[in-house]
């Protein structure tokens, strides 16, 4: 089933620490969720060049065009990088490849153990992420088969979301912002202001700035109304950053169709439910990180 | 030559004076007023809006300073509701705001119903329906019997539409009042699916201009229910019944069944045909290919041109109208499918 072809074509720890710098730094940037998982076997001492070429190869042949293998300088561990990937799915293919080792008779002299680390912050040195995870696998308390975690990385930092709220509407203008002004969305961290008309946004520049940035507007405004904001907005370079929310009174599919054309994400008719609105807003911002 | 003395002149320019003095003062005194009403009224929202949001929104309990005391007041508390209830939808909100404005704006609207003017008439039959207050249904009741106007009559329909359906219904079919057809689909559009479709049992007995509202209205609620009835319309005596008919069934956007649609493909009247040539988009092609191939050789341009935009939306619209083109004799047709494929594979 599984034929295993004997290679020794795998990148080193030092090949991989120049890619792990820049990686690293799009864990923040591009929100990339990195998990490391480090694998050694249970009996290191007895093992020959022969059966640790059979692991690499195997591992080789498990992973995905996205993953990256590699081994330790000491010869004893291997290394998994899995790129936009949570630490839930490490544990699934660990889970997969010891369910298959302990399986096949010819894998019978591997018995492996592991260890995860989900990276979400740029604040990580590779010798570090290294050392960390290789004491973890160290010892002899950590059984066979089992998988160990290394949970200093895994928290990602708050990150600031600017939100300008342009409804003409004192009153609902108000109950927006105090209801945005209560929302906790894990990791984000909202910076709402408020506008009367689309003028007073634009002149504002406070959208010029690079953080991400959630527009709360209705379609139909004084002064720029919000279908020229959405056409500015979204011939900026940087336009990507804008999560658009646009309210309307007009319940129709061709007013929606041609929001949506424009490039709004939420297209609201009012009246909505805050509560909705509240979810859509969280359910967003979810996506954002694995 | 009219003579007068000085004395005269003096008196006269002095009561001229006296007039223009006595219009300043009430100007000065009215402006004052206002004045004054717009400095409460704005007082109250400034300091009351959060108070508001917080009972309405957060559970908070409720203040008895929200009371309103005076006109002023009860206008920035419509301003308040009128502002949430356009805005945001929440079941929770509008029970409190039925309540209080039950409980405390319900003798402010009784009272302006019996004002000698319209305009304060009519804001007050607004209110009572904007804000659900039920409690003066009787009271609208006895305001009918007045000598109103077809405005106010309206306006009344509406409170009826939303408080007692069933008295609703008993007016509107009995009413004098010949309304517009888009007046009918502003009140129709508020009714319960139940009460609406009991316009279809009797709609032989309407005004043509309330039987057009009902189906237009119908095809705006785009519910499943009211497919059967459409159809029966389909057999109705007046084109225009039918057209509308077949309109709604265009914008449902439903067809389980291709046989009440196909007399249509040989009707008369261009606009059932063009209308039918719309609703095939509904239906696949297989089904509808000979139907559409027929009215793409139709004598009408717009029934060819719907036709031919009918086909090219299917995936293999576009290889059906070359090969019609290919295949068809009618230069007319040809250049239709032609002009309808370019313009698809242009896109």
């Amino acid at each position: 089933m599984n034929d295993i072809k004997f290679t020794h074509d795998i990148m080193q720890e030092h090949e991989v620490e120049r890619y792990f710098k820049i990686w690293r730094e799009s864990v923040i940037r591009s929100r990339l969720t990195i998990t490391v998982v480090f694998l050694k076997t249970a009996n290191s001492t007895q093992l020959n060049e022969n059966v640790k070429d059979q692991v690499t190869s195997f591992l080789q042949s498990k992973i995905r065009k996205t993953d990256l293998l590699f081994q330790l300088s000491d010869g004893d561990h291997w290394g998994i990088f899995f790129l936009q990937s949570s630490d839930l799915e490490a544990r699934a293919f660990l889970k997969r490849i010891f369910a298959i080792l302990k399986a096949e008779r010819k894998f019978q002299q591997i018995a492996l153990k592991a260890s995860i680390t989900e990276i979400r912050s740029n604040n990580v040195i590779f010798e570090e992420l290294i050392n960390k995870n290789k004491q973890m696998l160290s010892g002899d308390e950590q059984l066979t088969w089992s998988i160990a975690e290394v949970k200093d990385y895994c928290e990602q930092p708050t990150e600031l979301v600017k939100v300008s709220i342009i409804e003409q509407n004192a009153i609902f203008r108000q109950v927006l912002e105090s209801t945005l002004n209560q929302i906790n969305i894990p990791y984000f961290s909202l910076d709402v202001k408020v506008y009367e008309d689309g003028y007073s946004f634009l002149q504002s520049d406070d959208y010029k700035s690079g953080h991400m940035h959630l527009i709360l507007m209705n379609d139909i405004l004084p002064l720029k109304n919000g279908l020229e904001i959405l056409h500015i907005l979204r011939h900026m370079p940087n336009e990507k950053k804008f999560i658009i929310y646009m309210m309307s009174e007009r319940n129709s599919e061709g007013a929606a169709l041609n929001a949506y054309e424009g490039g709004v994400d939420e297209y609201i008719v009012k009246p909505f439910n805050l509560r909705l609105l509240e979810a859509k807003i969280k359910r967003t911002f979810t996506r954002f990180w694995l | 030559m009219i003579v007068l003395s000085i004395f005269s002149l003096f008196i006269i320019i002095l009561l001229l004076f006296v007039v223009l003095f006595i219009f300043l003062m009430y100007l000065l005194v009215q402006r004052q007023r206002e004045s004054y009403f717009e400095k409460v009224r704005d007082r109250y929202l400034q300091n009351y809006s959060q108070l508001w949001y917080d009972y309405l929104f957060n559970n908070a309990l409720f203040s008895i300073v929200l009371v309103p005391r005076g006109r002023a007041q009860v206008e920035a508390i419509e301003r308040i509701f009128s502002s949430y209830l356009k805005n945001i939808r929440n079941e929770q909100v509008e029970l409190k705001i039925k309540q209080f404005s039950n409980q405390y704006l319900k003798a402010f609207y009784e009272k302006d119903l019996s004002s000698r003017r319209w305009s304060i008439r009519m804001n007050a039959l607004y209110r009572i329906a904007d804000l659900q207050i039920d409690q003066l249904l009787t009271k609208c009741q006895e305001f009918e019997k007045n000598n109103i106007t077809d405005e106010e009559h309206f306006q009344l329909l509406k409170i009826y539409s939303l408080f007692q359906p069933d008295l609703f219904m008993e007016k509107i079919k009995n009413s004098n009042v010949n309304y517009a057809e888009s007046e009918y689909r502003r009140l129709f559009v508020l009714l319960d699916d139940n009460v609406f479709i009991q316009f279809f049992h009797d709609f032989n007995s309407l005004p043509a201009n309330m039987q057009f509202a009902v189906i237009d209205t119908a095809a705006v609620k785009r519910k499943m229910e009211y497919l059967e009835e459409l159809k029966k319309l389909l057999d109705h005596d007046t084109t225009e019944i039918n057209i509308r008919a077949l309109k709604g069934f265009y914008e449902i956007g439903i067809i389980d069944e291709m046989d009440p649609f196909i007399p249509f493909v040989t009707s008369e009247m261009w606009e059932a045909r063009l209308m039918v040539a719309k609703i095939f988009r509904h239906v696949p092609l297989t089904y509808t290919y000979s139907y559409l191939e027929q009215l793409l050789q139709d004598e009408n341009w717009w029934v060819r041109s719907q036709a031919a935009k009918t086909i090219v939306e299917d995936r293999q619209g576009i290889a059906k109208l070359q090969q019609f083109i290919e295949s068809s004799n009618d230069q007319y047709a040809i250049e239709m499918a032609q002009e309808i494929a370019a313009r698809k594979e242009g896109k």
